[in-house]
């Protein structure tokens, strides 16, 4: 009788087949020299700023080098100072203003764009992605120039049409809107471009099913294209929210927080009191309250959307 | 196997990179010889030039001290002083804008010229007084000033000469009045498009139009750099006169700001404009005929908001430099040195005991000079000027846009005492 070797009984092995032993470590440590580079930079550039600015928060630092431990001074400041507080409400009304208005508007140009009728889809996209390119100074600059009273081209136009504008960027009720509106013009292109893709990842079987069993296109966009975009909704959001909660560049150049502290949010209020009044200590603290509240922010529309999407599932 | 040679040598490289970029810079080696001081200033226009050749003349003339200047815009030194002299990287000597002196000297950035004052060394008793007193702070000195002048009016020669105005004002009323004779509205739409006086309501030139048109009427901001005294008659009387002017009479558009105030005299747009010495060239440059001229006497005074601009030696220059500074002031402050500054950088000349006729080859400096014994210095000696002129501007503002000036002055009077404690 041949002989026959029985197989032994083997484990199916893993993809890519079996690893040597101590072969994991080095992989590692290979994995750990490409990253330190760049986290070597993270580590200069990001947390040891953050670190020191920590404690910095808890002195009264004004940059040369006499400083005296305060405590919780400038923490209990920031929730008492009224300047501070007008500036944290005035950051949550630009936040009301600007994250609603950016994606409402991305979302809605998005479907439009991605509709496969629409000729020249590519020209639309990049026309509509421009301003995101553009520095928020430079297009800061841009707008005051259009909303300026005596040479606006806007006021101009708008004149001719019967709208007196006034002095747009001097008006305490007007003055907010209108740099929340440059940030929206200059932002809503990289939300824009995410709501594409996400658009493009829905199937169209889901579509044409819903089309055969007669669903208008709004029972459409609510059943179908919302539950399927809400992970790109929730990164939205928040990289929205974010952005909105730290305004400076347009602030600064277009109104400098006037007329009296309507436009000014919490991080000209940091750089007013850190660079202007040399008051490092309690810019660090505003600072990190600032953090504090975006992160607690984040959380919440981190846990709601990770809801949703599993209701969604 | 080929990969693994490959490997490893990507694998050195980027070990030795990260190594790299971790290793500290070595301390540089003190040079012997001179006491060398680095100099930061804003001096960016042809009154560098002028200034680089006082440094350099300066440095040939004696054997210790040996300066070296970095020229940068006045914002890029505001913004960049505080981290460079916390990493002793900073300048031994310093340029800046007189009214940021106190918030740098409160917090310890400059070092106390007392002594040098006392011994008078470089004449500082012939300086002008008010301009001492915008480096002063608790009564000790920290700067020299580099330069003081008033505000004044730049007028526009040939829109005066359309609406028949021979002379410059002299007196409110009849700035008043000449205001609403250059205040043109053809087209009859309510929007002028000449106005009379640009009058910038926030941000204005150097803080300081508003204050003038205080001191005229014979008020003031701060007493002593404790009290406040924003909210009294005289002030109010300032504000209902100009307000009711810009409302009513409509002679400067509502809502403008310095700089805006700067491009409607230099467009042509307005016939009056309340500027710094640097409107001279901004006037010539755009083709306009102009005049200089005192701004006019209140009902109580005739007085003007000064610009000015100091320098100081940093916390940072240690007793040999600090001496080595001294040393470049006294120069500076010098009779042939100032009247040469002065024709210079276009300023009068900082010392009172030089002449109008000494300057007169730049009449731009003759007619400032005659201006001179007007000009006060603005909060001299308070550190949160910020704060302060935040109120004065919120002040002016609401009032130009029609709120009630007495709930004004009263939450302004407030607002800027306790930023004075």
């Amino acid at each position: 009788m041949p002989r026959t070797t029985r197989p032994r009984y083997r484990p199916a092995a893993p993809l890519g087949g079996r690893t040597p032993v101590g072969s994991t470590r080095r992989t590692s440590m290979i994995a750990l020299a490409f990253l330190s580079p760049a986290l070597v930079i993270l580590t200069v550039f990001v947390a040891w700023p953050m670190l020191s600015a920590l404690r910095l928060s808890f002195t009264d630092a004004s940059g040369f080098g006499r400083e005296e431990y305060v405590g919780l001074e400038n923490y209990v400041r920031v929730f008492t100072d009224p300047d501070v507080l007008q500036a944290m409400g005035n950051t949550a009304y630009y936040a009301i203003l600007f994250t609603p208005a950016a994606i409402v508007i991305a979302l809605v140009l998005a479907l439009l764009v991605n509709h496969p009728l629409l000729p020249w889809r590519g020209a639309f996209r990049t026309a509509l992605f421009v301003p995101f390119v553009v520095s928020l100074a430079v297009a800061a600059f841009a707008w005051s120039y259009l909303l300026d009273p005596q040479i606006g081209l806007l006021n101009h136009w708008l004149r001719g049409a019967g709208i007196q504008l006034g002095n747009v960027l001097q008006d305490p009720v007007l003055a907010m809107p209108a740099v929340a509106l440059v940030a929206v013009w200059k932002s809503f292109g990289f939300y824009l471009v995410i709501f594409i893709a996400g658009l493009q990842e829905i199937p169209g079987s889901l579509y044409e099913a819903a089309r055969v069993d007669g669903a208008s296109a709004w029972q459409r966009f609510r059943h179908i294209t919302l539950p399927m975009l809400s992970n790109t909704l929730a990164f939205v959001m928040i990289v929205a929210l974010i952005a909105a909660l730290q305004a400076f560049d347009q602030i600064y150049v277009m109104t400098g927080g006037g007329p009296y502290g309507t436009t000014q949010t919490v991080v000209m209020e940091i750089y007013t009191s850190g660079f202007k009044k040399l008051e490092l200590g309690f810019a660090s603290a505003l600072s990190y309250v600032l953090l504090l509240i975006t992160l607690v922010l984040s959380l919440i529309q981190f846990r709601f959307f990770g809801r949703r999407e599993k209701d969604a599932q | 196997m080929n990969r693994n040679p490959a490997k490893a040598a990507a694998t050195a490289a980027v070990l030795a990179l990260a190594g790299a970029a971790m290793s500290g810079c070595s301390a540089a080696a003190e040079p012997e010889g001179p006491v060398q001081l680095t100099f930061w200033h804003g001096y960016t226009e042809a009154d560098g030039d002028v200034l680089q050749k006082i440094v350099d003349d300066f440095n040939a003339s004696q054997d210790e001290v040996q300066i070296k200047t970095e020229v940068k815009t006045w914002a890029v030194i505001d913004d960049t002083l505080l981290p460079a002299l916390s990493a002793d990287e900073g300048p031994d000597i310093v340029a800046m804008p007189g009214e940021r002196m106190p918030v740098y000297a409160d917090r310890g950035a400059f070092a106390d010229l007392g002594d040098w004052y006392g011994s008078d060394d470089g004449g500082t008793s012939a300086l002008n007084e008010q301009a001492v007193d915008m480096v002063t702070v608790d009564g000790a000195p920290y700067g020299v000033p580099t330069g003081f002048v008033p505000l004044s009016v730049f007028y526009n020669k040939t829109l005066f000469a359309a609406a028949g105005i021979t002379d410059a004002p002299t007196t409110w009323d009849e700035w008043l009045d000449a205001a609403k004779k250059l205040t043109v509205d053809a087209d009859g739409d309510g929007t002028p498009e000449q106005y009379g006086l640009a009058l910038p309501d926030h941000d204005t030139v150097a803080n300081g139009l508003w204050p003038s048109l205080f001191y005229g009427a014979g008020g003031d901001l701060v007493e002593d750099a404790k009290t406040a005294v924003v909210d009294s008659e005289e002030n109010r009387e300032a504000l209902d006169y100009w307000v009711s002017a810009i409302r009513d009479d409509k002679i400067s558009p509502t809502g403008l700001d310095g700089i805006g105030a700067d491009e409607l005299f230099s467009s042509g747009k307005a016939a009056m404009h309340v500027g710094g010495p640097w409107m001279a060239s901004i006037a010539k440059d755009n083709g306009i005929d102009y005049g200089i001229a005192a701004l006019p006497a209140g009902p109580a005074d005739q007085a003007a908001s000064a610009i000015g601009v100091a320098m100081g030696v940093t916390a940072q220059a240690d007793d040999a430099k600090v001496e080595g500074a001294e040393a470049f002031f006294s120069y500076f402050l010098g009779k042939d040195v100032a009247t040469e500054w002065s024709l210079g950088s276009g300023w009068p000349p900082l010392r009172t005991d030089i002449a109008a006729d000494a300057v007169s080859d730049n009449p731009t400096v003759v007619a400032l000079t005659d201006i001179a014994p007007t000009s006060r210095a603005l909060l001299p000696g308070v550190v949160n000027s910020v704060d302060v002129l935040d109120a004065i501007d919120d002040l002016t503002q609401r009032a130009v846009a029609g709120e009630d000036i007495d709930g004004l002055l009263s939450t302004a009077q407030d607002a800027v005492q306790s930023a004075l404690k």
